[in-house]
């Protein structure tokens, strides 16, 4: 049905192996600084580079979170809701009178809830068997809602050793929480490169019928996905909280949608079981540094909104150009 | 994606009869929970709120049917309101000009969602998640750039009166809606077009052996939600009096709720107008109970996301064992 030609000719389009989108990637960044950089030069300045990686770790740490649900072929649309009830947790203990809290316990604290709305969602899609997107949708308003209720008043957090977790560097110039998003980077992908879970996830993603076929437990590896999501949510949840040394209920409102376009940006393929980290990370320093390169430019603000929704549209466009020219080699 | 061992089940008679029951229960909990539920003012209230939720509820109605779906009429709501605004307000525009603009608008949105969807293959709610996203931006660029405020007065004669007036005791609004529904019911119960949005949705391979179109299909019923958004424009903005950069950001959730609640499979080929309608009786009177009761609205949010999970797990759980059975 295709042609040999028109093979060969896509195959020689293919220059980089393996359909990865990170070499593009890469050009694509670098092309963006030089650019950012020849409209304001304080766009390279150290203060500047410190600040952009000191913000988007948290973006970072979600997208982690969001690209193992999202390589299973599911949607979390909840992690802009359990961040805001994980910051919230942080800065309602640290406010109970006459109780003095170990740091080390409010974060556990925080991150067990993120996990158990994990857990919720991982209940809801994978033994209820609700569709992600919409069973996140619901517990992304419940979930909301919790964070008001707890939110009474904004709650400050006073303790330093806290809130150095967030503002800190190490070593004078490496932000504190770029160290934990490399720790988390690294961790998963130590575990979807090597450990038999890692690759049921793909599994799971890329051919759920074949998956349950060698055995893999869809349900608990589903499960298990958004666990791990709703923790990593959490923990950008406290580092949020570290970083404004405060909590409101409206912390994430909204960020579920960055989030995604990082990972699909990163080439996550949304039909599930395509993609790496590594693609992640590059689509991070590149969502990270949008907006403060379009606020250095004296874009206004209006229009940085828009262009994240013009970014997730050509994102998924070259999605689904990939997927097309993969069925179409195949053929 | 779909699981080898589920079966969906559509609405039947059943169905009906216990949404009816959760209706009536829910009317009743709010009566008694406060007299001012029934009060002739708070009706009206929700009369409004409903035909809102109801017209984008049934533009969405036989897109989800076809496996489509969009969730940026909140924001292209927002946008064609401040557009429509500034055209009459600040340009001095003739009114049915400027709800003609906005309706052709919404049309040609719903057209380009449709086509972008259909031409690559994307996923709908992706792609109708950024669109949501650059529509937004465009109705806070719009209403800044040309009025420094995000709310624009459109103050018009007509617009009142078609908001306020009745006959015979049926406000206007409502008589729209009430049309609204007898055309999508009569056009998929009935007519060789609804058939063919059911097959499109349940079984696209076999819909398109048949000879039958599919991508045009679905997007002409993207156009069609394009028109819903474009009607739901003009009635908000003949009931609140101005264009806003904010006002269809609360509307995906209730209406998607609606919708889904009212028997709208996402997978397609599932569910039907009564449904909807009942659907968005239901959330109606769910967001309006919880207000009458001083509940703020994030809470209300949260019992709407809870009402969503709860009857979508139900549907599930019957579909599931249906499918054993």
């Amino acid at each position: 049905m295709v042609s040999e030609k028109t093979k060969n000719f896509l195959s020689v389009i293919n220059v980089f192996n393996k359909n990865s989108m990170t070499p593009t990637l890469i050009i694509v960044y670098a092309v963006m600084i030089i650019l950012f950089a020849s409209i304001n030069p304080l766009y390279v300045s150290l203060a500047n580079i410190k600040s952009i990686f000191a913000n988007l770790t948290i973006s970072g740490i979600l997208a982690v979170g969001l690209t193992i649900v999202m390589l299973t072929g599911n949607f979390d649309l909840s992690i802009g809701s359990t961040l805001g009830v994980a910051a919230i947790i942080c800065a309602k203990l640290y406010n109970i009178e006459g109780m003095d809290i170990p740091m080390a316990a409010i974060i556990i604290i925080a991150i067990v809830a993120g996990a158990a709305i994990g857990a919720v969602n991982g209940f809801l899609v994978a033994v209820v068997g609700i569709n992600s997107i919409i069973s996140t949708l619901g517990t992304l308003a419940v979930f909301r809602g919790f964070a008001y209720l707890f939110a009474s008043e904004t709650a400050r957090i006073y303790y330093k050793p806290f809130i150095s977790l967030g503002r800190g560097y190490l070593f004078g110039n490496i932000p504190n929480t770029m160290v934990y998003f490399i720790v988390l980077l690294v961790i998963m992908y130590l575990v979807l490169r090597f450990t038999k879970f890692g690759r049921d996830i793909y599994q799971v993603g890329a051919n759920k019928d074949a998956a349950r076929l060698a055995g893999v437990s869809i349900k608990k590896t589903t499960f298990m996905a958004f666990v791990i999501c709703g923790m990593a949510a959490a923990i950008g949840g406290v580092v949020m909280a570290s970083q404004l040394a405060f909590a409101q209920g409206e912390f994430g409102l909204g960020i579920e949608f960055k989030i995604l376009t990082i990972c699909v940006l990163g080439g996550i393929s949304l039909a599930g079981g395509r993609g790496t980290l590594v693609g992640v990370i590059v689509a991070t320093l590149i969502l990270g540094s949008i907006s403060n390169g379009l606020a250095l430019s004296n874009v206004p603000i209006d229009w940085r909104e828009a262009f994240q929704g013009i970014i997730l549209i050509t994102a998924i466009l070259i999605d689904s150009i990939r997927v097309r020219r993969r069925q179409l080699l195949r053929v | 994606m779909q699981d080898l061992k589920t079966k969906r089940k559509g609405f039947k008679l059943t169905d009906t009869v216990i949404l009816l029951l959760i209706l009536i229960a829910l009317v009743v909990f709010f009566s008694i929970a406060n007299r001012q539920f029934i009060a002739y003012a708070n009706i009206s209230t929700m009369l409004k709120n409903m035909v809102l939720t109801g017209v984008l509820a049934l533009g969405l109605t036989p897109l989800m049917i076809a496996r489509g779906l969009d969730i940026s009429f909140g924001s292209a709501i927002s946008m064609i309101s401040v557009i429509m605004a500034l055209l009459y307000s600040k340009v001095g525009m003739n009114l049915w000009a400027v709800l003609i603009i906005g309706v052709v608008i919404a049309v040609v949105i719903g057209f380009i969602n449709g086509l972008i969807i259909e031409k690559f293959d994307l996923l709908p709610i992706i792609l109708t998640l950024g669109m949501m996203a650059i529509l937004q931006a465009l109705a806070m660029v719009f209403a800044n750039t040309y009025a420094e405020t995000y709310s624009i007065l459109m103050l018009t004669d007509e617009l009142y009166y078609f908001a306020t007036r009745t006959i015979f005791g049926i406000p206007y609004p409502l008589i729209v809606f009430i049309v609204l529904v007898a055309v999508y019911w009569f056009i998929l119960a009935k007519t060789k077009v609804g058939r063919t949005i059911y097959l499109v949705g349940a079984n696209p391979a076999v819909a398109k052996l048949s000879g039958i179109k599919v991508k045009k299909v679905k997007i002409l019923l993207y156009v069609f939600m394009g028109l819903s958004t474009g009607i739901a424009s003009i009635i908000i903005v003949a009931l609140t009096g101005v264009g806003m950069s904010y006002h269809g950001a609360k509307l995906p959730l209730p209406v998607l709720s609606a919708v889904l609640l009212g028997g709208i499979s996402l997978m397609g080929g599932a569910g039907s107008v009564w449904g909807t309608v009942i659907g968005v009786l239901i959330v109606t009177i769910i967001f309006n109970g919880l207000s009458v009761l001083n509940i703020p609205s994030y809470y209300i949010q949260l019992f709407q996301g809870l009402a969503l999970i709860i009857i979508v797990a139900a549907y599930e759980i019957r579909n599931k064992r249906a499918a054993i059975h």
